[in-house]
């Protein structure tokens, strides 16, 4: 190649650079700067990490609607934002400086996965209120922890027992397939109570689990769910992030009971009902108490009472008679008639898979046998263990 | 003739590559990349400026970024050099994912171990060449497959990386392992058991930067990879059997033997990227973590975009370690993380679509019958 055109393409390449850069500079005229530097002048701000995306249908987007009623609430008072589909590890680190970075004062992570993070940035930065959905404090004390960090949940078993109650009602074999995620304490015993919600109409009735082992999976779950209509199953509970499970109900024409987002609409041929969590006034309470002062890590238990597990509306497959007889339980919850969760566990003696008996007739569980519950109840057919 | 001929233009093959070519094309590609990016941003409500100063303080500028930019940029070093070996003769290697779990594995499995009866420095040691060994005989598997029985490597080194996944799986969620937390918190939600503080890898801590021990240690490896390549005999056989495995026969030399070694080297490589994971960073041997993360996929790209250069690696790993941590501070109610992707994808499209400009230049031809006269001779 000779000087000249060697030359040329670098005139060429010039030309090419300054357009860049022309065009470059129009842009940054075009959009004259619209960041926002809030003058945080009594607006708190607050933050989300979520494992899924926000239109996962199901954990992520429930989340979500959380912090859109929290944001809502409080109007200008708060500036919220959230991150979605963060690995659970050592990213989630950096996305936890980042929030810190952009001036959030409390921040919620809401898959187990992040607990490690959360609690090592609690320690980093002890200005910031760290709160954990889902975790394992109950167990092990709060000994040596920061102070600024905090868990919570909520009995899901109890509004999934009521959920059991209309599977167990909706399904004519008594025979029920579920769609699992991992086989893990709170899986299990969510299991556990909606077999013994259906074995409360039918004392016959038994469940079928099959495990995805993962929280979002839509691919697995379908598969899993095709297994158990195949295996002979005429109802349908799946345990997972997302409804793909309500697909195969509705081909199949089968009762089907999602999990923590009401799907009553997309599903409404084989909808039943199912446990939903309502994350909004938890938020709202905790941002309020993180801005005035009074924040403090409670290990927050929500039930049904205080309006944290509830049931998505019912559907037309659910007679008359079993909605008042759930919708008379929920009542009886409500009120604080019933304990303030899990009355059901102790209403008479519980046998394990093996038959020996693991909770006796009368007595009540505490948080921490609830946490670590490992066993499957009598009428579960599947291994607890994966 | 082989020349591509299209819409009037022609593209054919550079008789030479100058220099400032291999540099300027990829340079401008990225910034094309920016440019369509812009418009993407624009069309999406976005300011494509501050996306991109945000970018560009969160990944590297501000206090602590560039620190946690080292932190993404480790695992894609490891990997990135496990395809840059592989390919580079011809061996496509796309199971650094299933390579670096078996590292993790291995790594996790001595700290378990050993790890509280010896001196940090020599339990570290054993971490790293455990780490390597795990790697490199899942990478072996495939090198042997295909050197011997003419297996096709895309296929079983992917499908080793399933594998892989499933046994970390099941030494986590589905059995009683070694690996396994059973006790305290362990009873609520299955996990790995924390490595003993003393195998913790180190960080260089130099103030407003902190280097991990593992970032380090990628880079030794990135040098010694480039002498090895540039310098050895060993190097220049691997380039002749890349090059005509037929010429390195007649040669004398064993392409066979060298196609093992080297997957078995490019797996160490990833071998070594799960043992910083679980040395460096985690702490735990953590499937779940791992699968979410998909480093060795990453990596595949970050060889790519290095041209299979093993220095090269190193700068690209940090940029799209900067790139990728700084996705996180974009994501956002305004900003779907899908977007982030979006700008991610561009950028690599670009780039590697512009290294046919390194190769071919473009021609106007005159008219379109003079093209097909062309195509045709």
């Amino acid at each position: 190649m000779g000087i000249t055109t060697r030359r040329r393409s670098f005139r060429k390449a010039g030309i090419v650079a300054l357009s860049l850069v022309a065009v470059l500079g129009l842009f940054a005229s075009a959009c004259s700067s619209s960041d926002d530097s809030s003058s945080s002048g009594g607006i708190t701000k607050a933050a989300w990490i979520y494992v899924g995306p926000i239109n996962d249908g199901g954990w992520t987007t429930a989340h979500n609607a959380g912090r859109e009623f929290a944001a809502k609430e409080l109007g200008a008072k708060v500036k919220t934002t959230f991150k979605e589909s963060i690995p659970e590890g050592p990213e989630a680190a950096q996305v936890i400086d980042g929030l810190v970075k952009d001036g959030n004062t409390i921040i919620f992570a809401t898959s187990y996965g992040y607990k490690q993070q959360m609690q090592d940035a609690a320690a980093k930065y002890p200005n910031v209120k760290f709160e954990q959905a889902t975790g394992d404090d109950i167990t092990t004390g709060k000994a040596g922890l920061p102070t600024n960090y905090n868990e919570y949940w909520g009995a899901g078993e109890d509004t999934l027992y009521l959920s059991g109650v209309a599977a167990g009602n909706a399904s004519k074999k008594g025979v029920i397939g579920i769609v699992a995620p991992f086989p893990i304490p709170e899986v299990i015993r969510h299991i556990n109570a909606f077999t013994l919600g259906a074995q409360s109409v039918n004392p016959a009735a038994t469940v079928k689990v099959v495990w995805t082992k993962s929280w979002f999976n839509p691919t697995l779950e379908r598969q899993a769910a095709e297994s158990l209509v195949s295996s002979g199953v005429d109802a349908l509970f799946s345990h997972q992030d997302g409804p793909a499970a309500g697909e195969v109900a509705k081909a199949g024409n089968l009762p089907w009971v999602g999990y923590d987002s009401d799907q009553s609409g997309s599903y409404s041929s084989v909808w039943l009902t199912t446990a939903t969590y309502n994350w909004g006034p938890y938020y709202l309470a905790k941002i309020n108490a993180s801005s005035d002062g009074t924040w403090k890590a409670d290990n927050y238990y929500g039930t049904i009472a205080d309006n944290f597990t509830s049931l998505a509306p019912f559907g037309t497959l659910v007679s008359g008679a079993t909605k008042s007889s759930i919708d008379s339980q929920l009542a009886l919850a409500k009120s604080g008639g019933a304990k303030s969760f899990g009355w059901f566990w102790g209403l008479q003696d519980r046998l394990d898979q093996d038959g020996a008996v693991k909770i006796k007739k009368g007595t009540s569980l505490t948080q921490k046998d609830l946490y670590t519950m490992s066993y499957f109840v009598k009428g579960v057919d599947g291994s607890a263990k994966g | 003739m082989s020349a591509i001929t299209r819409f009037g233009i022609r593209l054919e093959p550079r008789p030479d590559r100058p220099r400032w070519l291999v540099w300027a094309v990829p340079v401008c590609s990225f910034f094309a990349a920016l440019l369509v990016g812009a418009v993407v941003l624009l069309v999406t409500a976005q300011n494509p400026l501050s996306t991109y100063l945000r970018i560009l303080e969160r990944g590297f500028l501000d206090q602590g970024a560039l620190s946690g930019t080292l932190v993404a940029a480790t695992p894609l070093l490891f990997t990135g050099l496990c395809a840059a070996v592989a390919f580079k003769i011809g061996f496509f290697n796309i199971g650094g994912e299933g390579q670096f779990y078996m590292g993790a594995i291995f790594a996790s499995g001595i700290a378990l171990s050993y790890g509280d009866d010896l001196p940090a420095w020599l339990a570290i040691l054993s971490m790293i060449v455990a780490g390597a060994i795990g790697g490199g005989i899942w990478a072996a598997v495939p090198g042997i497959l295909r050197a011997y029985f003419k297996t096709n490597e895309i296929i079983t080194s992917l499908m080793l990386n399933y594998i892989a996944g499933i046994i970390a799986t099941y030494l986590i969620f589905e059995s009683e392992s070694f690996w396994r937390e059973l006790d305290g918190t362990g009873a609520v939600f299955p996990k790995g058991k924390v490595i003993p503080l003393i195998t913790w890898w180190p960080n260089l801590d130099l103030g407003s930067l902190v280097i991990p021990f593992g970032f380090l240690l990628g880079i030794a490896g990135a040098v010694w990879l480039a002498v090895l390549q540039r310098r050895t005999r060993f190097g220049y056989e691997m380039r002749v059997v890349g090059g005509a495995p037929t010429t390195a026969r007649y040669a004398g030399m064993r392409p066979s033997r060298i196609i093992v070694i080297v997957a078995a080297i490019s797996g160490a490589f990833a071998g070594l990227g799960g043992a910083a994971d679980v040395g460096n960073f985690r702490h735990v041997l953590d499937p779940k973590g791992l699968q979410q993360s998909g480093f060795g996929y990453a990596g595949i790209v970050v060889a790519a975009l290095a041209r299979l250069n093993p220095l090269a690696t190193i700068f690209v790993a940090v940029i799209l370690g900067g790139i990728t941590n700084a996705g996180y501070a974009l994501r956002g109610p305004d900003f779907p993380s899908g977007l982030v992707g979006t700008l991610q994808g561009l950028i690599l499209f670009c780039t590697l679509g512009g290294e046919v400009l390194v190769r071919y230049r473009i021609v106007r031809t005159a008219s379109t019958s003079v093209a097909v006269k062309a195509a045709g001779s």
